[in-house]
């Protein structure tokens, strides 16, 4: 489904070291049983049409957008074998989605390694880890095999999912964002952190809320 | 058989420089003139001229004229600032301005330095000998110690000297003979990019061998240091690029300036940055222990 977004503010970049999007307690958190997310006015008949909450002034999205407490649109795309992947096979426990921008690229290597190192941890909080970017599955699986990374890579070929989910871009759009989700046993958004240039800092953060689920 | 300038060879190009001045054309990096291609993987054998062509380090009549040249641009420019302040009673206005100059030099250093170091290759128009050159560098940093004054600085000294005329000529089609403040940044940041190449130099050359006046500047943070440059020559050459006090060096590479600008480059152009790889083995360092026979 489309998605448009007016052009973001030119200070976006400064705001990458610190721009984790926590969401003010005047969001509606409603319980979601489909993936339309209505927050406000409506503006087309298009159901998933919508205004982000006010905590965003930095930019406005007019399209869905996974936030936390939402239950986000289930996918299937293919992993480093090729073999389709649902992100319902997932529910059940908790769940790792991190999106990043291209493999082999210095933040998603050191980001990467950085889930790989900690890989355990996650695993001792029961959790599964999945990243995914545009690159097809041969990359992917270069990419794993590389750096020996333990977890699943999928291919959003065409950025499908990226856009669906309404993840933002960086450095006026040229730059794919680099965002995580963490998803509870119930399919449930707790934890959306986006920091472009500190990969490292999205396996502290989801570690530290995963230890609090 | 290309010889080892490490910097700045070419002439009729509009310097680096230019970007912080202001009535100026500025010189993009090349990666817009680059092709799209991944890598330029142009097979050379590179040569080490401080063993094999020693007399290619020495001063030429040519590279003196050329930085002599370069000087008096630079001092024709002070000199009018002087002048001007004079006239007008006040110096503060041309010390910030020759100030700004010096701090924008060094980030003018930086900026080229990145682009040359990351993109484009032998084969690149205009700037291929060049980039080969800082290749080179990376493999024998501690050729361009051995390399004569008017050796090392001839070429930044052409492009200076072809770029301050323009820019003064512009001050002066300005009306009034331009104002001190403009002088005196457009002099000392052209002075200090022609001599980032002597700065350079002198943070490869060893401790005990450095003028002490040098050895405090360069203690003192006014000329890049030893340890900060020595850190730019470590695999996989991505950081403190800017030579000429390297006061941008923390700020760029704390905030990922370059990473960013390479981010950009990749996913506009699709070029990776040759930072992005292992260096190639004919470019990895050798120490001047290793090479000499």
């Amino acid at each position: 489904m489309a998605c448009t977004s007016l052009p973001k503010h030119p200070l976006t970049f400064f705001r990458a070291p610190n721009p984790r999007i926590p969401l003010s307690a005047a969001t509606p958190t409603l319980p979601m049983a489909t993936h339309s997310q209505i927050y406000g006015l409506r503006l087309s008949t298009n159901t998933t049409s919508s205004l982000p909450p006010p905590s965003f002034p930095q930019r406005m999205l007019i399209c869905s957008k996974v936030s936390k407490g939402d239950v986000p649109p289930s996918f299937t795309l293919k992993d480093q074998e090729g073999k389709n992947v649902a992100l319902s096979k997932y529910k059940g426990k908790p769940v790792v989605v991190y999106f990043y921008p291209a493999d082999e690229t210095p933040g998603c290597t050191k980001e990467a390694c950085a889930f790989r190192d900690s890989y355990e941890k996650f695993k001792k909080a029961g959790a599964e880890v999945i990243g995914i970017s545009g690159d097809d599955p041969s990359s992917h699986k270069a990419f794993a095999t590389k750096y020996r990374l333990p977890f699943t890579l999928l291919s959003d070929e065409g950025n499908k999912v990226r856009k669906q989910w309404g993840i933002p871009g960086d450095l006026f759009g040229t730059l794919p964002g680099r965002q995580t989700y963490v998803l509870d046993r119930k399919g449930v958004v707790q934890l959306v952190y986006n920091n472009q240039f500190q990969p490292e800092k999205h396996v502290e953060e989801t570690l530290k809320l995963l230890q609090s689920l | 058989m290309y010889t080892l300038t490490p910097y700045f060879r070419f002439s009729r190009v509009p310097r680096h420089h230019h970007r912080p001045c202001r009535a100026t054309i500025s010189t993009h990096p090349p990666t817009v003139a680059a092709p799209p291609r991944l890598d330029d993987v142009t097979r050379m054998s590179p040569t080490n001229v401080a063993i094999h062509d020693p007399s290619s380090l020495r001063s030429t009549w040519s590279h003196r004229a050329w930085v002599a040249t370069g000087f008096a641009s630079v001092f024709s420019s002070l000199a009018k600032s002087v002048a001007a302040a004079a006239d007008s009673g006040s110096a503060v206005e041309p010390l910030l301005a020759a100030y700004v100059g010096y701090i924008l030099a060094d980030l003018g250093t930086g900026i080229y330095h990145w682009a040359i170091d990351n993109y484009g290759g032998p084969s690149t128009p205009v700037f291929g000998s060049q980039i080969e050159a800082f290749q080179g560098h990376h493999r024998w940093p501690w050729t361009i110690t051995r390399r004569q004054f008017a050796n090392n600085l001839h070429a930044l000294a052409r492009s200076v000297a072809l770029a301050v005329l323009p820019i003064e000529a512009l001050l002066y089609a300005g009306g009034g003979g331009g104002d001190a403040a403009s002088h005196a940044f457009v002099g000392t940041c052209a002075g200090c990019v022609m001599l980032s190449q002597q700065f350079h130099a002198w943070a490869h050359e060893k401790r005990s061998r450095l003028p002490a006046a040098v050895a405090a500047l360069q203690e003192a943070g006014v000329l890049v240091s030893r340890p900060m440059h020595a850190a730019h020559h470590r695999e996989p050459y991505n950081t403190n690029y800017c030579i000429v006090s390297g006061v941008w060096n923390a700020a760029l590479d704390r905030w990922k300036v370059f990473e960013a600008a390479e981010m950009f480059i990749f996913f506009r152009f699709g070029v990776r940055p040759r930072s992005w790889g292992e260096t190639r083995p004919e470019w990895r360092e050798e120490t001047e222990a290793a090479t000499k026979p």
